[in-house]
């Protein structure tokens, strides 16, 4: 399917022909509101970045430890997450492509530990499907793994790269270091794209950025509500939508989708499993990408919900202050350091990582929790034992397995849905019933 | 001391977590400071009167108690380091600094602070790129803990401490810098296996010590015939290698290493730290944060292969084999790209991955044997 009028590899046209068919599909349904916003936004982003690329006008490459509102902060320039195309792939699309982009960067030399996402990355620059950048800002969150597909997606295209080095920590002094190399790397933006950034423009953008982070704030209240109103699978967008579109009209138009559709589900008093749930679990780690309608099997199968997971949490600690161009680079330091999700868990200390988890299964009121261990994080599986130990400290049984949040070949799905029913069978259903004989 | 003698000590000093030198040191009432990376100044350890010790996996024969706590995909390395302190192998050490060098290790820093908990923890936030638009956020993390150390320890870091240390530190530089330089004659008096010992050796024992060693095996090898039998000359480069028996693989297949560039081997030293004036911490923070970069670092890619190149050059090496431990992302990034570097230079590559503790076996030999054919020796 053409995309602006033109033919473009393959990749792009299935993702293309997906979000346009999904859409279709969807487009009536009125509990399908937060979906249809999000694919609305990524056609969106498609027809932005290749009408970029055809009108020549810059393009700046960022990870998805970088919030992109600096870059959007210039006039004209168009930001792009290396990882936008897997998303998208199988989001919409088909696993196979991921797949053939993972063994592409493997073929290439990447080291299968690597992470799948970021082997797809490089297996997409390696098969020339992004538009070149003018130049790359990278953050070093969240991960190592991150830190080799920046440095590699930097050796591949020879475009000059930014570093901000996001320190350890999360306090003041972290923040004024942060929005220090923000300030900085400024010229380095305007310099590689020609583009001059505009404190006014970057207000607008922060500006936005705060409307779509309300919205988040109130849907990850409303999903609080027993039972939970919305299906499992949308809390694992947010993410992709803070990472893509933050700073953009678009962002918070899919915020505002996701927490109407909430809100008007609990005032028509329906919940996300049909017949009632039984179950609520945090998903903590890292979402089953590779099949989204895994979490309809397990609303559908087990009557088990996910009010919350850790790419969905919006902490809600930070708004940017508009007010200065020295407080807007805090707001966004800060909103880099300690809000967005995954940089802010899996980055510093393992206790805000455990603090975050138990903090959700009880807001979240969960009778369990299910650590997804997608096997490239280290920061993670190498925290497991003490994770395991403070779960068992709080009373939340916790349920571990490993797998690739990307690659359907590492764990395949009946494995891990095996997993999840056995554990609700011997470990939540006892438990449960046991606590209501006791209430009773 | 003979050369054999020396490298006989030195090769018993780094083959357990304990030597007959920091046996000694300890029982003496003095104290030891464990940290896990070049990027952690040891001057400020000796300043503060304590041993720097690089913490290691030797002698650990089984990573049980890392592994109960970290899944089987976090490096070989750091499970068995983890495991010798879980196991109060490393209860000699007194306090441990650690920093965010890899995902890995941040983990172990999280296991000592909760876990080992030894009376001193410490930990810097190290910036990951070698800008000088960030070298004031890395003294201030070594000021911070400069401050920790003389609260802990009820002992002020002064000037004088501090230059007395970059002379005790200046001066093992000095020696290895010797060292190294004596095997790029045609003949090199010393292995790689040797060479590594030696470095591994000053990583673990009191420097004083280990610079008296080093001028009687120093001066025993400047009179050495050196030895010609190799078919290819080297460069080991890579992440973690504190294992002179891998080597040892390597070289038996003729393939001669000149010279290491890896943790442990000398770009854990680098050059001396500049003598006065100014502020000696300063000194110190410049020399450690602008060494040759490692995998952690960003936006210096070229500066680490033209430190390869550079070496390539001066050590007359016929290729370069670059070692990685399984599961480390860092350095699976720069092993990729390196790759596809050296291959545009035309430079042979071998890259092998490795678990810690295993013995170089039979996969070794083979590649390394394939790798000589490839290099048409
Ligand atoms: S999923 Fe984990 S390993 Fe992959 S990029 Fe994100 S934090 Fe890193
Ligand atoms: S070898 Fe790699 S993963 Fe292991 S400690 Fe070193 S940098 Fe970390």
């Amino acid at each position: 399917m053409a995309i602006l009028g033109r033919e473009r590899k393959a990749d792009w046209e299935v993702v293309y022909e997906g979000v346009n068919g999904l859409m279709d599909l969807y487009a009536d349904d009125p509990d399908s509101k937060g979906m249809n916003a999000i694919l609305k936004g990524f056609r969106e982003y498609v027809h932005d970045l290749f009408g970029a690329a055809d009108e020549g006008r810059p393009i700046v490459w960022h990870n998805c430890g970088c919030s992109p509102e600096l870059i959007k902060g210039l006039e004209g320039v168009q930001s792009m997450p290396i990882e936008v195309l897997t998303v998208l792939q199988d989001l919409v699309g088909d696993s196979r492509y991921v797949m053939a982009l993972i063994d592409e960067a493997e073929a290439h030399g990447l080291a299968s530990e690597v992470c799948s996402i970021d082997k797809a990355a490089v297996g997409s620059v390696l098969g020339g499907l992004y538009p070149e950048p003018t130049c790359m800002l990278y953050h070093n969150t969240p991960c190592d793994s991150q830190v080799a597909a920046i440095k590699t997606t930097a050796a591949l295209t020879g475009k000059p790269m930014r570093l901000m080095d996001v320190p350890y920590l999360y306090g003041d002094r972290e923040v004024e270091y942060l929005a220090r190399q923000m300030a900085e790397g400024i010229p380095f933006l305007e310099e590689h794209t020609g583009r001059k950034f505009s404190w006014d423009r970057f207000r607008q953008v922060c500006q936005e950025s705060n409307r779509t982070a309300e919205y988040l704030r109130d849907w990850n209240d409303l999903r609080r509500h027993t039972p939970c109103p919305q299906v499992s699978k949308i809390v694992a967008l947010c993410t992709a939508l803070l990472v893509a579109f933050s700073g953009d009209p678009e962002g918070t138009a899919i915020a505002r989708a996701f927490r109407d559709e909430a809100r008007e589900r609990i005032e028509r008093g329906e919940s996300a499993v049909e017949g009632g749930e039984k179950y609520r679990a945090v998903w903590y780690q890292d979402p089953l990408w590779w099949d989204l309608q895994f979490y309809d099997w397990m609303e559908s199968e087990l009557k088990l919900v996910i009010p919350m997971d850790l790419f969905g949490y919006y902490a809600p600690e930070a708004l940017i202050d508009t007010s200065t161009p020295e407080s807007m680079l805090r707001g966004l330091a800060r909103k880099s350091l300690s809000v967005l999700p995954m940089s802010r868990q899996f980055k510093g200390p393992i206790d805000n990582f455990v603090d975050d988890y138990l903090k959700m299964c009880h807001e979240y009121a969960a009778d369990f929790g299910i650590f997804a261990g997608h096997v490239a994080c280290k920061h993670a599986l190498g925290g497991i034992g003490l994770f395991r130990e403070a779960s068992r400290e709080a009373g939340v049984p916790l349920l571990y397995f490993e797998f690739d949040m990307f690659d359907p070949r590492v764990t395949p799905a009946e494995t891990i849905q095996a997993e999840i029913a056995n554990f609700i069978e011997v470990v939540v259903k006892p438990q449960k019933e046991l606590s209501g004989a006791a209430r009773s | 001391m003979s050369k054999d003698d020396i490298l006989a000590t030195m090769q018993a000093a780094i083959e357990k977590p304990r030597n007959a030198y920091l046996d000694q040191w300890v029982a003496e009432g003095r104290k030891v400071m464990g940290y896990y990376c070049s990027y952690i100044p040891e001057e400020l350890f000796s300043a503060a009167g304590l041993l720097p010790y690089r913490l290691r996996g030797a002698g650990s024969d089984s990573s049980a108690e890392g592994d109960a706590y970290m899944s089987a995909r976090v490096c070989t390395f750091v499970r068995h380091t983890i495991s010798l302190a879980l196991r109060g192998e490393l209860d000699f050490l007194d306090g441990v600094v650690l920093a965010q060098n890899c995902d890995h290790i941040r983990r172990a820093g999280d296991l000592f602070r909760k876990k080992v908990r030894p009376s001193f923890y410490g930990f810097l936030s190290i910036p990951r790129a070698p800008k000088e638009r960030v070298f004031d956020w890395y003294l201030a993390e070594l000021r911070r803990l400069k401050a920790e150390l003389e609260a802990h320890y009820s002992r002020a870091i002064t000037s004088q401490s501090l230059e007395e240390a970059i002379a005790l530190h200046n001066a093992t530089r000095e020696r290895i810098a010797r060292l190294y330089e004596l095997r790029k004659r045609e003949s090199p008096p010393v292995t790689g296996r040797e060479a590594l010992t030696v470095t591994v050796a000053a990583h673990v024992m009191p420097r004083a010590r280990f610079n008296e060693l080093m001028d009687d095996l120093l001066a025993d090898l400047e009179q050495a015939k050196g030895n010609g039998g190799y078919r290819a000359r080297v460069i080991v480069t890579g992440g973690v290698m504190d294992e002179p028996e891998y080597l040892a693989t390597v070289e038996k297949q003729g393939a001669l290493s000149v010279a290491e560039l890896v943790c442990f081997g000398q770009r854990s030293f680098g050059n001396p730290i500049e003598s006065g004036p100014g502020d000696p911490l300063e000194r110190i923070a410049r020399q450690r944060f602008f060494q040759v970069p490692c995998a952690r670092m960003v936006e210096c890619f070229d500066d680490q292969v033209s430190e390869l190149m550079r070496r390539m050059k001066e050590y007359r090496a016929d290729g370069i084999i670059f070692q990685r431990m399984k599961f480390c992302d860092p350095w699976a990034g720069d092993g990729h790209n390196l790759y596809w570097r050296m291959k545009e230079a035309g430079i042979p590559f071998l890259s092998l991955d490795r678990e810690y503790q295993v013995a170089a076996a039979g996969q070794v030999k083979t590649r390394v044997q394939a790798f000589m054919e490839q290099m048409g020796k």
